[in-house]
C-alpha cells in the first residue's frame, strides 16, 4: 500500500504525515496524529462525532479524505483550548453545566458550537439558532438540555462583552 | 446514614465541575478506542449472514495464509458457555456448533490492521446449513421439538423463562370491581444507541497476567467470566474500564470482543485491539425486550386499584442475557408507587433468532409501566376523575409494604404530582386547550440497586478505600464503572462533604480490578446509594480520625472541629482554623498512615419471602411524575411534543446538576422511543436487521427534542447516603406513557403500541372518526374546526 | 472503523484536468464533497482505483449572476450552506435557498456540493448497507451484487429513490445543467438529466463532470415552495419532497396563475414533473381550488415505492396534503 506524505495545519501547527490514499482525516488525526479528542461514533455521516474544523469550518472528518486537508487548516477538539490559551470559554461553560456526560459527543459538539458562536460576531444567539447549528451532533447522554444551556451562557457573555467593548469605542470617540 | 457530627452540606445539592469532564472536553482522556500499544494487532469478527444455521465446517486457511494474518478462533477455542446471569450460560464467545442471529460471531481474526483483517475475514470459508428461523416469540413458543429449538442450551424449548406470581385473589377481585379496563399493549424493541461503540484491548505481560481494557459497564462481572471461559485463574487478569462514552445497559454484559482480544493477545504474545463498527453494536444490541402485553384492571367507583391481572410475553432475542431478571421485572417493579388491592402476572420470555434483548435503562420496568399508566388514564376517563386524582388516590405512601411484599421507605410521589401539575398549569390550561391540544401525566417508580448480587454471596455490595496524603489531598479508590453518568464525581463529592477538602483536591481512581476493589458495576441504578453509601463509610472514619488528632492539639472536644473549605475549623471559635494538610499530618502522625475502607451491604428485609421474592427489591425507590403537552397535526398523523415536565424524587441531590442531567437524559431516551426509534429485525427478508446505523435507528436530534423542565424532589431515605436514591433511570418510564395520556387528552385516541408514529395516529384517528359517525362516541372535545381537517 | 476500498486520489486543478484523468482511468468516480460517495464507498458499493477530487478546481466554486444572459450561475462545487446563506439565492430564488438550508444536518451542508446533491446517487433500504448486511438478505440487488430487486420482486429495473431535495427544486425553476466531457460541453434542461433506472439514474455520459447549474432569473412575479418530510428535523433524508412554482400576474397570492409547475422527489430513480395543472391556471392562487387542483393530480401521479425506509401508502397519502399545505403556505404568506 503505497503511502503519501500529506502536508496540512493542524492545530496551528505545520504537520507532515504519511498516509495512503484511502485514508479519512479522521483516521490520520486519531491513529497517526495521536489526536484523539475527535471521537468515531459511525465513521458514515450518521453522528457528528468526529466533527473537526476546516480553514474554520465545521466538517465530518469521518467524510473527509486526509488528502483533502492538504494545504488547510484544521482544528481539533485539542486546539479549541490552546486557541483561548488553555480553557476555552464553551469548555468552561460545558463544565459549569455539566454539559458533558460521558463527553463523547462533546468534542464535535464545542467545534461546532465555537463556529456558531463566531459567527454571531456579539450578537446573541437564540435557543433555535443554538440547535440548529448543533443539529448534526448527536447527544444521547443529555437530553441537549445543558448543553443550549451552556451555549447559550457564552453566548450571552460575548455580547456582554461585545456591548461593553462597543460602548468603550463609543466613549472613546 | 448522615453522620450526625459534621457542617452539614458544605458540598451536598450544590453545582459541581465533575471530576473528569475537562478532560474528557480538551480530548486528553483515553477512552477504549483511544489506547495504542506498541505491537498491537487489530482484530475483526466474521458473522454469520444467517438468523439460524448450522455450522458444518469452518475453512480458516486461505485466510491464515494471507501476509500479515497473525491468528484465528472459532467457537472450537471457547467452549465454554457464559452468561451475565450464573443460572443461564447459554451463550459462547464464538459460535460453537449453530448460528442464532444474523450477525452472531463464527470467527475472530488478528491481523497487522483493520483491512488485512477484513480480507482475512472474507477469505474464511463458512459451511452453514440453514435452519428454519423464528422471529415472532409465539410462533417460537410453540415449537416444542430440539430441530425448532433456538438457544443450543435450552432446556424448554423456546421458553426462556416463566414467571407467575399471584398475590390475593385476582380474580375474585376483578368480578367484584365497578370498573375493569382491558388493554392489549405493545412495546416495540429499542436501543441503547451509546455514541461510543464498544471497544476493547488485551495484552499479555511477559508474567503470563492478562489485562483487558474494555468499554464495559461491568468490569468486575467481566472478570468473573473471562476467568471462567479462558480458564485462567481470576488473580491473573486484571480488568480495566477506561473512560467511557456512554452505555445504558448496554454495555452491562461481556460481548463476544473481550473474549475475542483476550485469547488472541494469548495465542499471539501481542496486543490486540478489537473495535465494533456501528452496525455490530446493533448486532449486540441487549436492548429493550419488544413486550406485548394484556392487561385487566380493576377498579372501585371512586378509582382505587382492586386488581392488577397482567399477561406479558417478552421477545428476548437468541441469548438470555439478563432475561431472567428481565421477566421477574417485567412484573415485580410495577407495584408501586400505587397501592394494588390485587396482583397477578404471568411472563413469558422467549427465545427467537435476533439479537439479543437485555436491560435497557429502566431494565424490564419501562415496558409494563407503559401499559399500566394508559390503563390509568382510561380509568380516570371512564370514571370522570382528573387523572392526578385518580393517581394520588392510590398512592402507596412512605414506609409501607407492596402487594408483593417490597418494603418501600421515603416517598416523594405525591410532591412529584404536585410539582408537574403546578408547574405545567394542568388546573387551568387542560380543559381550554382545543382540539389538538393536550396535556397528559403519568408516574413511576425504579430501584436504587438490588438488594442481591447477580451471583450469590454474603460479601458487600459495594466497597471504596479511601487514603488521605500529607499534601492535603484524599485518593478514593472504587471498582465502580462511571460510564458518564457522573459516579467519579459523586464520590468526590462525599468524600469532599466529609472531609472538608474542595473537589479538585480529590482524585477518584475507578473501575481498574488491580487497584480497587470489587464493585459489581454500573447497572440497576445502585451507584449512588450503595457505592455511595461505602464511600461515606470509608469517609466518615477518616474524618473522625482527623478532627480528633486536631481536637487534641486544641484541647477541644472532637466535635467542635470541622471539616470544610479546606481547613480545620474550631466550630466555636471560627478564628481558630488550620489547612487540610496540617490536619492530615497531625492525623497521620497520630495513626500512621491515613487510609480506610468502607463497605455497603443491603439491609436484608426488604424483599417477598416466596421464590423470586427478592428480585426486585432494593434499599430504596425513587419516584417520578412526567407531564407532557401535545400537539396533534390530525391530517399527518404528527406528533410534536411541546414540553415534558418532570418532577423526581431522588431522595437527597448530592450535585444538583448532574441529577437534572440525568433526568433530562432518561426523558429524551424514553421521547425517542414513544415517538420514532424502532429496533427489530426483517422477518421477509431473512432476519436481517431492519436498519442498523444510526441514520436508520433514528435518535432524536437537537431540533426533536422537546423543553424539558426538570424538577428535583427529595424525601429522603434512610438507606441512603444522606437520603439519596437513584435518579439516573427512573426518570425514563413515565415519559413514554405521559405522551401517550397526552394524544388522548388532545384527540382522544389511544395509541397502545409505540413508536407513535404517524400511520398509526391516522389509523387510530380514522378508527374514531368511524366510530363517532356510528353513533359510538361523541367527538372528543372542541377546537378550532381546522384542527379537524382529516388527509 | 468502517473501512474504505483502496483507491488513489487525483487533484486536478482544472475542469479538463479532471476530464482527462477520469478519462485515463477506466472506474474512476468523481469526488466532491464527499458525503454521498464516501459513505457508499464505506459500504462497498463500488470499488474505483481512483477518485478523481474536485476539491481544487476553484473554476467550480463561482456564484453569479448573469444579466446578460439572464441567468443565476451556480457553480458545481458551491456548498450548500452558501447556496442557502447567498443574499441572491435568497431573494431570487427562496425555494431553492430553503430546500439547500435543510439538507442533511449543518455540518454536512458545510462539505456538500451542489454537483455533489444533483448527482446524489439514488437511495434504496436494500442498497444503502453494508456489505455484510446485503449478504444477509441473501446477497444484494441489481443495484448492488446480486440480480432481483427486494421493492418490486419481479422488476427487472431498479426503483431505488432519487433522494435530493434540490433537484425538485431546481427542475421546478426550470434549471439547466452544464455538463463538460470528453466530447466538449453542453446544457441540457435539468429535469432531461433523469432517467427511471436506479443503476445509474442521470445521463451523463462517461467521463462528464457537471460544472454550473443555472437558473432563469424570474420574468415575472412567482411565488416557490419546497416541502420536505423527514422523521427527523435533522440528517434524515427526505421521504417526502416537492418543489412547487407558481408564475402569477401580479405581485400578490389574489393574482392569476399563468403557470404552474410542481415536481416531486423519492418517488423512483427519477423525479416527477406533475402534468395536467391547467385547470389551476386562470385561478387566484389564493382561491381553494388551486391547491386542491395541484394537489390531487400529485396525489394521484405519484407513487412513493417501499424503497426508503417508511410505509409507502403513507406516504402517497401525504403527498396530496403536503402539496395543498405548500400551496396555502404561499398564500398565507402574501
Ligand atoms: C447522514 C446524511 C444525510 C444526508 N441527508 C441528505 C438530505 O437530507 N438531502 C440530500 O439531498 N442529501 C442528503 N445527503 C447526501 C449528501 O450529503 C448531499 O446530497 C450532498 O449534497 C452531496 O454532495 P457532495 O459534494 O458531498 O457529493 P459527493 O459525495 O462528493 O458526490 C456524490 C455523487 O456525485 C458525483 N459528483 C459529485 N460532484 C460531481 C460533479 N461535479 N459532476 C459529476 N458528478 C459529480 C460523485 O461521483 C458521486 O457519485 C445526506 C448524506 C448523509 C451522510
Ligand atoms: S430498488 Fe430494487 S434493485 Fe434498486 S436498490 Fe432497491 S432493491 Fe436494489
Ligand atoms: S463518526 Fe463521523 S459522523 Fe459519525
Ligand atoms: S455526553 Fe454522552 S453522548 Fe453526549
Amino acid at each position: 500500500m503505497s503511502h503519501l506524505l500529506l502536508s496540512m495545519t493542524v492545530n496551528g501547527e505545520a504537520v507532515q504525515v504519511a498516509a495512503p490514499a484511502h485514508h479519512t482525516l479522521l483516521e490520520v488525526l486519531r491513529y497517526k496524529l495521536d489526536l484523539i479528542g475527535t471521537k468515531q461514533g459511525c465513521d458514515k455521516g450518521d453522528c457528528g462525532a468526529c466533527t473537526v474544523q476546516i480553514d474554520g469550518v465545521p466538517q465530518l472528518s469521518c467524510l473527509t479524505l486526509a488528502v483533502h486537508a492538504v494545504g488547510r487548516a484544521v482544528t481539533t477538539v485539542e486546539g479549541l483550548g490552546q486557541q483561548a490559551g488553555g480553557c476555552h470559554p464553551l469548555q468552561d461553560a460545558f463544565d459549569r453545566w455539566n454539559a458533558a456526560q460521558c463527553g463523547f459527543c462533546t468534542p464535535g459538539i464545542l467545534l461546532s458550537a465555537e463556529a456558531l458562536l463566531r459567527r454571531c460576531a456579539g450578537r446573541e444567539p437564540t435557543r433555535l439558532q443554538v440547535c440548529e447549528a448543533l443539529a448534526g451532533n448527536l447527544c444521547r447522554c443529555t437530553g441537549y438540555t445543558k448543553i443550549i444551556d451552556a451555549v447559550l451562557d457564552v453566548g450571552r457573555q460575548m455580547a456582554v462583552a461585545a456591548a461593553a467593548s462597543a460602548g468603550e469605542v463609543a466613549h472613546a470617540e | 446514614m448522615p453522620s450526625e457530627d459534621r457542617e452539614r452540606d458544605w458540598q451536598l445539592g450544590k453545582v459541581h465541575r465533575k471530576v473528569d469532564a475537562m478532560e474528557r472536553m480538551r480530548g486528553v482522556a483515553r477512552y477504549t478506542d483511544d489506547l495504542k500499544l506498541p505491537g498491537m494487532l487489530h482484530a475483526k469478527i466474521l458473522r454469520s449472514p444467517h438468523a439460524h444455521a448450522r455450522i458444518r465446517g469452518i475453512d480458516l486457511a486461505p485466510a491464515l495464509a494471507l501476509p500479515g494474518v497473525f491468528a484465528a478462533v472459532t467457537g472450537q477455542d471457547f467452549k465454554i458457555p457464559y452468561g451475565i446471569i450464573p443460572w443461564t450460560p447459554d451463550e459462547n464467545a464464538l459460535a460453537v456448533d449453530k448460528v442464532c442471529h444474523v450477525g452472531d460471531g463464527v470467527v475472530a481474526i488478528a491481523a497487522i490492521d483493520e483491512d488485512t483483517a477484513n480480507a482475512a475475514c472474507k477469505a474464511v470459508i463458512v459451511d452453514y446449513e440453514p435452519l428454519r428461523a423464528f422471529f415472532d416469540p409465539e410462533e417460537a413458543l410453540a415449537v416444542r421439538d430440539r430441530e425448532g429449538t433456538i438457544n443450543p442450551y435450552s432446556r424448554k424449548g423456546n421458553v426462556s423463562k416463566h414467571v407467575l406470581l399471584e398475590f390475593g385473589e385476582v380474580d375474585a377481585e376483578l368480578a367484584a370491581s365497578d370498573l375493569v379496563i382491558e388493554g392489549d399493549y405493545e412495546f416495540g424493541g429499542t436501543t441503547h444507541g451509546a455514541i461510543e461503540p464498544h471497544c476493547a484491548v488485551a495484552l499479555v505481560e511477559p508474567s503470563g497476567i492478562l489485562t483487558v481494557w474494555s468499554a464495559t459497564q461491568v468490569s468486575h462481572y467481566l472478570h468473573r467470566e473471562l476467568a471462567k471461559v479462558l480458564e485462567l485463574p481470576p488473580h491473573r487478569i486484571r480488568v480495566i474500564q477506561p473512560p467511557l462514552g456512554g452505555a445504558f445497559g448496554g454495555k452491562s454484559e461481556p460481548f463476544d470482543l473481550e473474549f475475542c482480544v483476550a485469547k488472541l493477545a494469548m495465542k499471539t504474545g501481542r496486543p490486540v485491539k478489537l473495535l465494533y463498527t456501528r452496525e455490530e453494536v446493533f448486532y449486540a444490541h441487549r436492548g429493550r425486550h419488544p413486550m406485548k402485553m394484556k392487561y385487566r384492571t380493576g377498579f372501585t367507583r371512586d378509582g382505587k386499584i382492586k386488581a392488577v391481572d397482567a399477561r406479558t410475553i417478552l421477545d428476548g432475542g437468541a441469548y438470555s442475557s439478563f432475561g431472567l431478571v428481565t421477566t421477574y421485572y417485567s412484573g415485580q417493579l410495577l407495584c408501586a408507587p400505587y397501592a394494588f388491592g390485587t396482583y397477578r402476572f404471568d411472563s413469558t420470555r422467549a427465545y427467537t433468532n435476533k439479537p439479543a434483548c437485555g436491560p435497557k435503562r429502566g431494565h424490564g420496568s419501562v415496558q409494563p409501566r407503559f401499559a399500566m399508566e394508559i390503563q390509568l388514564d382510561k380509568a380516570a376517563v371512564a370514571l370522570g376523575i382528573d387523572p392526578i386524582d385518580l393517581r394520588r388516590r392510590n398512592d402507596i405512601g412512605a414506609n409501607t409494604q407492596t402487594i408483593n411484599e417490597f418494603r418501600v421507605g421515603s416517598n416523594g410521589f405525591l410532591e412529584c404530582l404536585a410539582r408537574v401539575e403546578a408547574a405545567s398549569g394542568w388546573r387551568e390550561r387542560r380543559a381550554k386547550l382545543g382540539y389538538g391540544r393536550g396535556l397528559g401525566v403519568a408516574g413511576s417508580t425504579y430501584i436504587s440497586g438490588t438488594n442481591y448480587p447477580i451471583y450469590p454471596n454474603d460479601m458487600p455490595q459495594a466497597g471504596v478505600q479511601i487514603c488521605l496524603d500529607r499534601s492535603g489531598r484524599a485518593r478514593v479508590f472504587s471498582g465502580a464503572n462511571d460510564i458518564g453518568q457522573g459516579s467519579n464525581t459523586m464520590l468526590a463529592v462525599i468524600t469532599s462533604e466529609e472531609l472538608g477538602l474542595p473537589i479538585e483536591d480529590i482524585r477518584v481512581l475507578s473501575a481498574d480490578t488491580d487497584l480497587c476493589p470489587v464493585d459489581l458495576g454500573a447497572y440497576s441504578s445502585r451507584i449512588t446509594l450503595m457505592v455511595g453509601n461505602a464511600c461515606l463509610d470509608a469517609a466518615s472514619k477518616l474524618r473522625r480520625k482527623v478532627c480528633e488528632s486536631v481536637a487534641k492539639r486544641w484541647k477541644v472536644p472532637r466535635d467542635r472541629v470541622v471539616l470544610a473549605g479546606r481547613m480545620a475549623i474550631d466550630r466555636e471559635d471560627p478564628d481558630r482554623h488550620v489547612d487540610s494538610a496540617q490536619a492530615f499530618q497531625w492525623a497521620e502522625a497520630d495513626h500512621g498512615l491515613l487510609g480506610e475502607v468502607g463497605s455497603y451491604n443491603t439491609p436484608k428485609d426488604r424483599h417477598g419471602e416466596y421464590r423470586g421474592g427478592t428480585i426486585g427489591a432494593s434499599p430504596a425507590y425513587s419516584f417520578t411524575a412526567h407531564l407532557a403537552e401535545v400537539e396533534v397535526d390530525v391530517e399527518t398523523g404528527i406528533v410534536d411534543v411541546k414540553k415534558i415536565w418532570i418532577a423526581h424524587d431522588c431522595g437527597k441531590a448530592l450535585s444538583k446538576r448532574i441529577v437534572e442531567g440525568q433526568i433530562e437524559g432518561s426523558t429524551y431516551m424514553g421521547f425517542g422511543e414513544a415517538l420514532m426509534e424502532e429496533h427489530g429485525v426483517d422477518p421477509e427478508h431473512r432476519g436481517a436487521h431492519a436498519g442498523p446505523s444510526l441514520l436508520d435507528y433514528r435518535m432524536p436530534t437537537f431540533l426533536d427534542t422537546p423543553e424539558l423542565a426538570a424538577m428535583i424532589v427529595e424525601a429522603p431515605d434512610a438507606n441512603g447516603p444522606y437520603g439519596a436514591k437513584e435518579a439516573g433511570e427512573g426518570p425514563l418510564h413515565s415519559s413514554i406513557p405521559a405522551i401517550a395520556n397526552a394524544i388522548y387528552d388532545a384527540v382522544g385516541i389511544r395509541l397502545d403500541r409505540i413508536p407513535f408514529s404517524p400511520p398509526r395516529v391516522l389509523a387510530a384517528l380514522a378508527e374514531r372518526r368511524r366510530r363517532e359517525l356510528a353513533g359510538e362516541l361523541s367527538p372528543h372535545k372542541p377546537g378550532p374546526d381546522h384542527a379537524r381537517r382529516s388527509a | 472503523m468502517l473501512r474504505l476500498p483502496q483507491f488513489q486520489v487525483e487533484s486536478p486543478d482544472t475542469v479538463e484536468g479532471v476530464v482527462a484523468a477520469l478519462q485515463r482511468h477506466a472506474g474512476a468516480r468523481v469526488i466532491a464533497g464527499g458525503t454521498d460517495i464516501l459513505p457508499n464507498l464505506k459500504h462497498f458499493l463500488d470499488t474505483p482505483p481512483v477518485l478523481v477530487s474536485l476539491a481544487r478546481v476553484t473554476a467550480l466554486r463561482g456564484l453569479q449572476r448573469d444579466d446578460a444572459a439572464g441567468l443565476l450561475r451556480i457553480g458545481a462545487g458551491v456548498t450548500l450552506t452558501q447556496i442557502a446563506e447567498d443574499a441572491q439565492v435568497r431573494a431570487l430564488f427562496p425555494s431553492l435557498a430553503h430546500a439547500a438550508g435543510i439538507v442533511a444536518s449543518p455540518v454536512i451542508r458545510n462539505m456538500g456540493t451542489l454537483g455533489g446533491n444533483v448527482n446524489l446517487d439514488t437511495r434504496c433500504r436494500y442498497v444503502n448497507q453494508s456489505e455484510f448486511w446485503r449478504g444477509s438478505i441473501g446477497g444484494g440487488c441489481l443495484k448492488s451484487e446480486g440480480n432481483v430487486c427486494h421493492v418490486v420482486p419481479k422488476g427487472r429495473n431498479c426503483v431505488a429513490a432519487m433522494s435530493s431535495d434540490n433537484v425538485p427544486v431546481l427542475i421546478s425553476l426550470d434549471a439547466n445543467i452544464v455538463l463538460v466531457g470528453p466530447e466538449g460541453r453542453r446544457v441540457l434542461p435539468l429535469a432531461d438529466y433523469f432517467h427511471a433506472d436506479g443503476v445509474a439514474h442521470t445521463l451523463a455520459r462517461p467521463g462528464e463532470v457537471t460544472v454550473e447549474l443555472q437558473l432563469p432569473l424570474p420574468a415575472g412575479p412567482r411565488r416557490a415552495r419546497y416541502t420536505k418530510w423527514s422523521v427527523r428535523r435533522s440528517i434524515d433524508f427526505p421521504l417526502l419532497s416537492v418543489a412547487l412554482r407558481f408564475d402569477l400576474a401580479a405581485d400578490s397570492p389574489h393574482a392569476e396563475v399563468l403557470a404552474a409547475k410542481v415536481v416531486v422527489g423519492v418517488l423512483g430513480a427519477k423525479p416527477r414533473v406533475v402534468t395536467r395543472l391547467d385547470e389551476a391556471l386562470g385561478k387566484p392562487l389564493s382561491d381553494p381550488a388551486v391547491a386542491r387542483i395541484v394537489s390531487e393530480a400529485t396525489h394521484a401521479q405519484c407513487k412513493p415505492l417501499d424503497n426508503v425506509p417508511y410505509e409507502a401508502a403513507y406516504r402517497r397519502e401525504m403527498l396530496r396534503v403536503y402539496t395543498r399545505r405548500g400551496v396555502e403556505a404561499m398564500v398565507a404568506e402574501g
